[in-house]
């Protein structure tokens, strides 16, 4: 298995694509951070890390259908998932390698983005209890983010569309904050409740807020493991079928 | 060492593979042929565990492909049609990880990668990206890789294809080095290939079992079937007259009109001391042979046959016997000069 995800792990570093993504990433947090610190004025409450993270929800999204997209459409359309398949590795452990790395590299992302705050911490005052619940929660998110984006690429030789598709059901993850907020979805409140437990978003807030609940780790990774299973399953599947 | 029984495989609805039985023995090549769509691939894809079987099942070296999977896996090396190779990866690079993901120690790792690089001829290719590979080059590197984790059964599906004759040669011999301490399945539509190395071939078609027997039995029955080519200058009915009259001619057919009063005919016969018996009637009837060439059953014309019957045989023999004695309706033969 660590073969396996040595392999994935240079191929995304060995290649441009970690670096760009890593870039991307900076870039879209720093549309937010160079303003927000700009605008700064006495009130240091305003500016946060977490903030950055909540507001750019939108955007980080398409960023990780394009580190999932790939890991096994390619395989697919490359041949390579016969290799895979008939080596004496399970599907199982597939899936966690080619997870653990996506993971790996979505954690270095995130570590490059730490200079954000390294800057920060030059020239004033950085709320680092705050900052490491915040990048905790984020990641989380990201992992949960990354399950779903691996699903959507082992149900798709065409990996433009998986990351489509992924971004998609990303995006309602997203919505349904808002969706719960709804006049008509608000007039029954367990619905309301039922729909809120799901959202992703707000289990971040707790996270941003610098409250790290028991209930929202294990959600997070429950929700990983529930959609890496589903892979096992879509993957276990299309032998079956396959036509 | 793998034994496959009823092995039956649906894709939705359609047939692929429809209940097949044999083995593979110890130290044994057994060729496996059958025109594309024949469910080649797809049986040897569930021998080597990528797809599973709707019914029935493979036992690999006494485990049970599906049931035993990891185990049965570690024996097999397997080739498919398409090699399986990173372009993004140096060859040397590629062959550790595969050497990775079958468990292979860290410590024989190295031997092994070279040694698989040798035996195939790739050592100098080691640092090339398996993507500015030539095709024979990427499915060189696709059987080194097969080699891996010392497996004691090879499965390779067409692994000659789209290599130069020199090169054919050259996998052709390794093939029959590596019988030495392997059992290998190994299929192709070239027959030639499958004669120069296999012991026993496994026809199928449709998914069916046509036929399976030693290579030495396919090449008598194709002795026994030689034909003449004529081309006679005299009249047509008295050419066939005289022909059918001559025993060890079993069948004239393709009579083509070339010019007046001369034709071209396709004589089968029994044996080749039948052609003098045919020359010298012909010369004693003021019969004016114009061009005699032999032409001689090829293996591809057998397996062309053979692929297109519909009925199961159990030896290539009896299948060959009863096609001579049908009348040949259409050209199932191959020119030689002879």
């Amino acid at each position: 298995m660590f073969a396996l995800y040595k392999k994935e792990m240079q191929s995304f570093f060995y290649s441009p694509f970690a670096y760009v993504l890593a870039a991307l990433f900076m870039f879209i947090f720093s549309l937010s951070f160079v303003p927000s610190i700009g605008s700064m004025d006495s009130n240091t409450l305003k500016f946060s890390y977490p903030n950055i993270f909540y507001n750019n929800f939108f955007y980080f999204i398409f960023l990780i259908p394009i580190l999932t997209m790939r890991s096994f459409s390619d395989e697919r359309k490359g041949g390579t998932e016969v290799l895979l398949i008939s080596s004496p590795l399970s599907v199982f452990k597939i899936v966690m390698a080619k997870f653990l790395s996506i993971a790996t590299v979505f954690l270095f992302m995130m570590v490059v983005s730490l200079f954000f705050p390294i800057v920060t911490m030059v020239k004033g005052e950085v709320m680092w209890s705050s900052l490491i619940c915040a990048y905790t929660g984020f990641y989380l998110w990201g992992l949960a983010c990354i399950a779903v984006g691996m699903l959507f690429s082992a149900l798709n030789d065409n990996a433009i569309i998986a990351a489509i598709l992924g971004e998609i059901v990303m995006e309602g993850f997203l919505f349904l904050d808002k969706f719960a907020a709804t006049e008509l979805v608000a007039s029954y409140p367990k619905l309301n409740s039922v729909i809120t437990w799901f959202s992703l978003q707000r289990r971040f807030v707790f996270f941003s807020q610098g409250l790290f609940r028991l209930e929202d780790l294990v959600y997070f990774l429950s929700f990983t493991a529930v959609f890496l299973c589903w892979i096992v399953i879509a993957i276990e599947k299309r032998r079956w079928s396959r036509s | 060492m793998v034994e496959i029984k009823n092995l039956t495989k649906y894709y939705g609805k359609n047939p692929a593979v429809r209940g097949i039985d044999f083995e593979i023995r110890d130290n044994e090549i057994l060729g496996f042929l059958g025109p594309n769509g024949a469910g080649k691939s797809t049986t040897m894809n569930i021998i080597a565990g990528y797809l599973p079987s709707t019914g029935g099942t493979v036992t690999v070296n006494g485990f049970d492909i599906t049931e035993q999977a990891a185990e049965a896996k570690k024996c097999i090396g397997y080739l498919p049609e398409i090699p399986p190779v990173y372009p993004d990866m140096r060859v040397e690079e590629y062959l550790n990880f595969v050497a990775g993901i079958k468990g292979v120690k860290r410590d024989d790792r190295k031997a092994q990668v070279e040694s698989a690089m040798d035996r195939l001829r790739i050592t100098d290719m080691r640092r090339r990206l398996i993507r500015n590979l030539s095709k024979g080059y990427k499915q060189r590197v696709g059987f080194a890789q097969a080699l891996l984790g010392n497996p004691k059964i090879l499965i390779l599906d067409e692994p000659t294809v789209g290599l130069d004759p020199s090169q054919v040669i050259e996998v052709r011999n390794l093939i029959l080095d590596l019988k030495k301490d392997h059992s290998i399945i190994f299929s192709s539509h070239i027959l030639a290939e499958v004669s120069a190395v296999c012991e026993r071939v496994v026809i199928i078609n449709k998914g069916e079992i046509m036929a399976i027997d030693t290579i030495e039995n396919l090449e008598k029955s194709m002795v026994a079937n030689t034909l003449l080519n004529l081309k006679v200058e005299g009249n047509k009915d008295k050419v066939v007259r005289l022909l059918k009259d001559i025993r060890g001619v079993t069948n004239v057919s393709d009579i083509t009109y070339v010019s007046t009063n001369l034709y071209t005919y396709k004589v089968e016969i029994t044996d080749e001391d039948v052609r003098k018996e045919i020359l010298t009637s012909f010369i004693n009837n003021d019969c004016n042979v114009v061009e005699v060439s032999m032409a001689k059953l090829s293996l591809e014309q057998v397996f062309l046959k053979l692929t297109a019957q519909g009925k199961k045989r159990t030896s290539l023999q009896d299948l060959l016997s009863e096609d001579t004695a049908a009348p040949a309706s259409d050209n199932p033969y191959d020119n030689e000069e002879a």
